[in-house]
């Protein structure tokens, strides 16, 4: 029982690390973020149109 | 790590995000921890509602599920109306759609879990469910880089609700098939069940509650897979095995531009990387834990046969889940709750799929039980 549970949390761990990693590296390697191209708060009633993607896009 | 711990270094990450990130990403990073803890916290499990439903004619899972896509719909809908940037999920019925939702259908049963269900079964530490989340985002890659060709296989416009007749008769449909559905259930199950039990009601509530937060920040409906391809296909395209300017999907300006960008500026990759740390802040509740070891234990048992068998489910639902346009959450909680015909085609199919989901999981990991 103890040995299971020592696997699931290095498991846990390695899973974390790679995801903080990954993150991490996508942070560094990518775009500076222009902050003044900042999406408004609240979309509703904005007025501009959603930026993000959502798996419904068919392109 | 204590709770107290977790809690700090996600304020942390929180405050970065309002820093150098933008606040919308930040509120929208909250968002996602309100639903991975209410996934966790509740065990919303879509894939094990739809097996319990099967399996022992017990409908409280599936009842939630009905409960949450009233919910949603009647919170959405009017917002759709009311306010024209919001962006329903709209999409073409396809070939696409309903090869991906039947196989997604299979794939989620073997796999134990859907694109949700996936992200807060890994957030709980889960092996099985931690192992399949970098193959789901390879297949979603696989499948968004395919899509362009399935979809070429025939497909029709768009329907949705709310744009061809309106919010109060998109209301009344959406609550009429919702009800055709009960009573499908009420035939299968038979009389003196219980239809609602208390935490299935509570993570309905919270998750339309939440999804509809994601549809007023955002702009867009509640979504999972996107997330999951870009992250992979910005790995690929990194390790030089990509080209994505030689590809219909990626090449596409939005597409192109996230990659190009940092993951924390896309709204689905906030709210996964929400729910896998809300799922982990409830699994460090002790009575969570508990209930997360009582699953791993099972996981962390299985055969390598097994683990094979549940990594290879996870890479076809990633794959499948893009043909379809999305998981149970991006298609089908998404999709009807916003009026998109497209919803009420993905959930019958991948019902069907479900059915013969179950069986190879019984061969295979013999086991039918729900968590």
């Amino acid at each position: 029982m103890k040995l299971l549970q020592n696997k699931q949390s290095v498991l846990s761990f390695v899973f974390w690390l790679l995801l903080t990693v990954f993150i991490a590296w996508d942070y560094a390697k990518s775009a500076d973020i222009n902050q003044r191209e900042e999406p408004p708060l609240i979309a509703a009633g904005s007025g501009k149109a959603p930026t993000g993607a959502h798996c419904s896009l068919p392109k | 790590m204590k709770r107290w711990l977790l809690t700090a270094i996600l304020a942390v990450f929180f405050l970065f995000l309002l820093m150098s990130v933008y606040v919308r990403q930040a509120v929208l990073f909250l968002v996602g921890i309100g639903l991975g803890a209410t996934l966790a916290a509740t065990r919303f499990g879509f894939t094990t509602g739809w097996r319990q439903l099967v399996t022992e004619r017990d409908p409280s899972g599936a009842a939630g599920q009905l409960l949450l896509l009233a919910l949603a719909a009647l919170l959405a809908m009017p917002l759709l109306g009311q306010f024209p940037e919001l962006q329903a999920a709209l999409v073409p019925p396809s070939i696409s759609l309903i090869v991906g939702a039947f196989v997604f259908g299979i794939a989620m049963q073997v796999a134990d879990g859907c694109g949700s269900g996936t992200l807060y079964k890994a957030g709980l530490g889960i092996p099985l469910n931690m192992g399949i989340l970098p193959l789901f985002a390879l297949g979603s890659f696989l499948g968004a880089s395919h899509l362009q060709g399935w979809l070429a296989l025939g497909q029709i416009e768009p329907i949705g609700f709310v744009q061809s007749w309106g919010v109060p008769i998109a209301l009344l449909l959406t609550a009429g098939l919702l009800l055709g559905l009960a009573a499908l259930m009420r035939l299968w199950v038979g009389p003196s069940k219980t239809w609602f039990s208390k935490r299935w009601v509570w993570g309905a509530v919270l998750l339309a509650l939440f999804a509809t937060l994601n549809l007023i920040l955002a702009g867009q409906p509640w979504g999972v897979v996107y997330g999951f391809g870009l992250w992979a296909g910005k790995l690929v395209t990194a390790a030089g095995m990509f080209d994505p300017t030689s590809n219909a999907f990626w090449s596409q300006a939005s597409n192109a531009k996230h990659l190009g960008e940092s993951v924390l500026l896309d709204v689905t990759s906030i709210t996964n990387i929400g729910i896998l740390a809300g799922a982990l802040w409830v699994s460090m509740k002790k009575k969570a834990s508990n209930t997360s070891f009582t699953a791993s234990n099972h996981a962390a048992t299985l055969t390598a046969k097994q683990w094979a068998v549940g990594l290879l489910a996870g890479l076809v639902m990633g794959y499948s889940s893009r043909l379809a346009f999305g998981c149970n959450v991006g298609a089908m909680l998404s999709g009807i709750s916003t009026g998109s015909v497209h919803g009420w085609i993905w959930l019958p199919l991948a019902f069907a799929g479900t059915l013969i989901g179950l069986k190879i999981r019984h061969a295979v990991f013999n086991d039918n039980s729900a968590d």
